[in-house]
């Protein structure tokens, strides 16, 4: 054994010190995206709404969640690699996809931003979907009804709107930041 | 335990032998007394005792959940890292090991936990297999730096469970998994344990076998089979050379290049339906029944090898696999008799054949054996 023998307390309590940097790494990265995140407003793919918020999450699904396969450009996706998706600001609000790269986009348009995506599964390969959509998930698709919220969420989304706050980072990275109903942001993210 | 058992009763046929004196025999007993063997009763019940208690807190935490804020909640997932890594200094600064390589199991099992639930807590997505990564990477740390054992082996089957998993998500193969397993192999080595190697050695075999099903066409198995015959050449021809370099290895390197080959063959003949043509087809049959003959006869040469250096992991897997052979040929072929029936009478010449030529080798290098036989 190369290394000098440490001090039993001290060996643990390095251990102890790095899981717990990786733990607050976990929550400071998560907060910075959430802080410093650029704000988009997603429609939510309308679902029923009376179900909405009753279960302990909800899985929340959006038009920009299937990308047609014609908007792959450059080398497809393998596996279960990340890729990217570039969206585009419509008029009415909301976002359509315009593109989907393996690789991250250098130049986007001025209305346009790029959010970092997996598939459910595996990307379809060229002989398996040449037309076609695949279905997508930017992370922004389970969400944890906080206790006690449920029922006023779900009273306020009857007939509504239902839209998200997303904060997305420069490589891509989205986070929920908040539920917008009708408009109004009505829930936001608690960070600590 | 069987290994004490057999010893006295070689000690007793020894002795009324007159091989070995009565002080020799009691010098033996004593040594072995004081030797410690494996984990021992205690340490399993701590360790579980350990796992039992990550799961009180676990679900503790899961239960009271929703009744508490964010801070509230990273606070005593905290606490409870660090009570037991304090727990495992406490038991290693009284000299109670297994007790503190059961805290620190708790502490890997908390970090494991604690990634859960912040990811939960955040609405974190992403891969999942990450999550996975990040909680084998911690178990090495504690492994490395606690210098545990039964650590290093939560580490294992962590790094085992995160490449599986990446795996069936992305149908492809997964290098990744070589650098991680590099690191548990040298942590292993670094403890000098010795089940951290076997630990190591089989998780590399979980990843090796499939492997066929993976590259080029995903059914070269062929790849594999090659894999496990150069590791068993390794351990077999090369074993002097071997031992000679890294340690007394061989035997093991021999086992382990024998599984791999052997379930590669497996894979080959009766699992993948598309890697060799169809038992239908007759000349699926008849390459189904090649494959056969050569798995037999490697076996055969394996059990061989086996006996010659007292290989008893080897000889294990070899008669296991021998029989699986007969019993999954004799169950895939049947309904076609004439071809089974084929297959064994070329099997049984074999196996004579073998059989004359071992006990011919046999009668040259110890020209005794036969006349006390």
């Amino acid at each position: 054994m190369t290394l000098p023998r440490l001090k039993p307390w001290i060996a643990l309590a390095v251990v102890a010190a790095l899981q717990t940097a990786v733990l607050a790494w976990m929550i400071i990265d998560r907060t910075i995206l959430i802080k410093t995140g650029k704000e988009i407003v997603l429609p939510v793919r309308p679902v029923d709404p009376r179900d909405l918020f009753r279960g302990q999450y909800v899985r929340l699904g959006y038009d920009v969640s299937s990308v047609p396969l014609r908007l792959v450009e450059g080398p497809r996706p393998v596996g279960n690699a990340a890729f990217y998706v570039t969206l585009e600001a419509q008029e009415g609000g909301g976002y359509v996809p315009v593109r989907l790269t393996a690789s991250r986009p250098r130049e986007t348009g001025p209305k346009q931003i790029v959010l970092k995506a997996r598939t459910f599964f595996r990307f379809p390969t060229a002989e398996q979907n040449s037309s076609g959509t695949v279905q997508v998930r930017y992370g922004i698709e389970s969400y944890f009804v906080p206790e006690g919220e449920g029922p006023r969420l779900e009273e306020l989304a009857r007939d509504k709107k239902l839209a998200v706050l997303v904060a997305v980072d420069a490589k891509g990275n989205a986070a929920l930041k908040g539920i917008v109903i009708d408009g109004k942001l009505q829930y936001s993210e608690q960070l600590l | 335990m069987l290994y004490r058992l057999r010893l006295e009763r070689d000690l007793k046929r020894w002795q009324d032998k007159g091989l070995l004196t009565e002080a020799a025999a009691a010098a033996i007993r004593a040594d072995l007394a004081s030797t410690h063997w494996g984990i021992g009763a205690a340490g399993a019940f701590a360790i579980l005792g350990a796992v039992l208690f990550g799961f009180a807190v676990m679900s503790f935490v899961a239960a009271n959940w929703e009744g508490m804020s964010k801070l509230l909640r990273i606070v005593l997932l905290l606490a409870t890292l660090w009570a037991c890594y304090g727990g495992a200094t406490f038991f290693f600064g009284r000299n109670l090991d297994r007790f503190g390589h059961a805290a620190v199991l708790g502490g890997i099992a908390v970090f494991g936990g604690s990634i859960m639930l912040i990811a939960q807590m955040y609405h974190m997505e992403g891969n999942p297999p990450d999550a996975v990564l990040l909680w084998t990477l911690g178990a090495l740390v504690a492994a490395y730096l606690a210098r545990s054992g039964p650590a290093l082996a939560a580490a294992f089957v962590l790094m085992t469970v995160w490449s599986v998993y990446e795996r069936n998500l992305s149908d492809g193969l997964d290098l990744g998994f070589l650098p991680v397993w590099a690191i548990g192999a040298f942590c292993a080595y670094a403890l000098s344990w010795r089940p951290g190697l076997h630990l190591a050695a089989i998780s590399l075999l979980v990843w090796i076998v499939p492997l066929g099903g993976l590259v080029l066409d995903q059914h070269a198995h062929w790849i594999v089979v090659l894999i496990g015959l150069a590791v068993g050449l390794a351990g077999s021809l090369g074993a002097k050379e071997l031992d000679r370099v890294v340690g007394p290895v061989s035997g093991a390197v021999f086992a382990y290049g024998l599984a791999i080959t052997i379930a590669a063959l497996f894979i080959l003949q009766f699992i993948d339906d598309r890697a060799i043509p169809q038992t239908r087809d007759p000349n699926g049959m008849l390459v189904l029944v090649l494959l056969a003959v050569l798995t037999l006869a490697l076996l055969l040469a394996a059990m061989a090898w086996g006996i010659h250096t007292d290989n008893n992991g080897a000889m294990w897997i070899a008669y296991a696999a021998f029989a699986a052979e007969i019993f999954t040929l004799y169950a895939k072929t049947f309904g076609n008799l004439l071809n089974t029936s084929l297959f064994f009478l070329m099997a049984a010449i074999i196996v004579s054949g073998l059989a004359w030529l071992a006990l011919r080798l046999h009668k040259r290098s110890h020209p005794l054996a036969g006349a006390v036989a």
